[in-house]
């Protein structure tokens, strides 16, 4: 969950907050993931560097509620890329899957 | 303009205000209000904010854990010392409580055994207070005093319902419960939850500080 959120903030860029990653995910990976769930793992994800946050300006549309938008870390970019080549790694060692 | 179908339930919104995480409470707000207003039903909000209500409540218990340690510690003493008569080697006044001049005796008897579990329990949350280096000795004072008073307000107000007591076979002066131990339990653990809760402040998050002091009253 924490890495296809992450993945999805690198894609979105500059508007990266909870509406358009569950909209992502939904597109992408084909999931209805809870707005409470994407949030929870941007929350951790937050705790171990690999995003930051900054709020927006409040929308009445919003009901005068700010948005919090979400840009990955450099950390962040390396922990992806490090996910990435372990992940090639195992997958390359089931025979089965190739 | 806005109508019943552009507005999501109030109540839902009060649920979530009070019970989502504090870290992205206003951002998750917004967001359900702005899908709620572009596509879904009052069923769907519902149903979102009861699961972030859950993970929330997931979440304080995770960042709290001391104060659900206090509020086991100060539940079940009462009961440890309650069978193991261990109070009466520790404390000598708890058999002889008679013998005290009035109202220390009333105290004693009433009061004695509370006083020296949430004694205990303290303990246990300033090792909690700590560990988290949240500790302040106000906060102990604090949740001391208030827990004090919770359980005075729950022990006496029992009085008032003379049906939900019954008298204890050997024992004159005391009487128990006729609910189930389970409950006294429960509303004992709640009320040193609720004290603990009131005597130390939660810590506010950056972005609700930043905000306040860009937007000025």
């Amino acid at each position: 969950m924490e890495l296809m959120v992450l993945l999805v903030v690198v894609r979105l860029g500059d508007n990266a907050y909870g509406v358009p990653i569950s909209k992502e995910l939904l597109i992408l990976a084909e999931r209805e993931v809870s707005l409470g769930s994407i949030y929870a793992a941007l929350g951790r994800l937050e705790s171990k560097g690999f995003v930051s946050s900054s709020l927006g300006e409040p929308t009445p549309e919003r009901g005068g509620r700010a948005k919090q938008y979400f840009r990955v870390t450099n950390s962040g970019v390396q922990a992806l890329k490090l996910t990435r080549v372990t992940l090639t790694r195992l997958w390359n060692d089931v025979p089965l899957l190739q | 303009m806005t109508d019943k179908r552009s507005n999501p339930p109030s109540f839902a919104l009060w649920l979530l205000r009070h019970t989502a995480s504090d870290d992205w409470n206003e951002a998750l707000t917004g967001d359900l209000i702005e899908t709620f207003r572009d596509r879904q039903s009052r069923w769907w909000f519902w149903g979102q904010v009861l699961f972030a209500s859950t993970l929330g409540a997931l979440e304080t218990i995770r960042r709290r854990w001391y104060f659900f340690c206090y509020a086991i510690t100060g539940a079940v003493t009462p009961y440890i010392f309650e069978y193991s008569n261990v109070l009466v080697r520790v404390w000598p006044f708890s058999s002889h409580w008679s013998d005290l001049p009035w109202p220390l005796s009333q105290f004693v008897l009433e009061m004695g055994l509370p006083a020296i579990a949430a004694s205990m329990s303290l303990l246990v949350l300033s090792v909690g207070l700590l560990i988290e280096g949240s500790f302040r000795w106000a906060y102990l004072l604090r949740t001391f005093i208030i827990t004090l008073i919770l359980i005075s307000a729950v022990h006496f107000s029992i009085d008032l319902f003379p049906w939900l007591l019954r008298p204890i076979p050997g024992d004159q002066h005391r009487k128990s419960l006729i609910v189930p131990g389970i409950f006294v339990v429960l509303l004992l653990g709640s009320t040193y939850l609720l004290a603990a809760w009131l005597g130390c402040p939660s810590i506010e998050h950056p972005h609700k500080r930043e905000r306040q002091i860009a937007e000025p009253q």
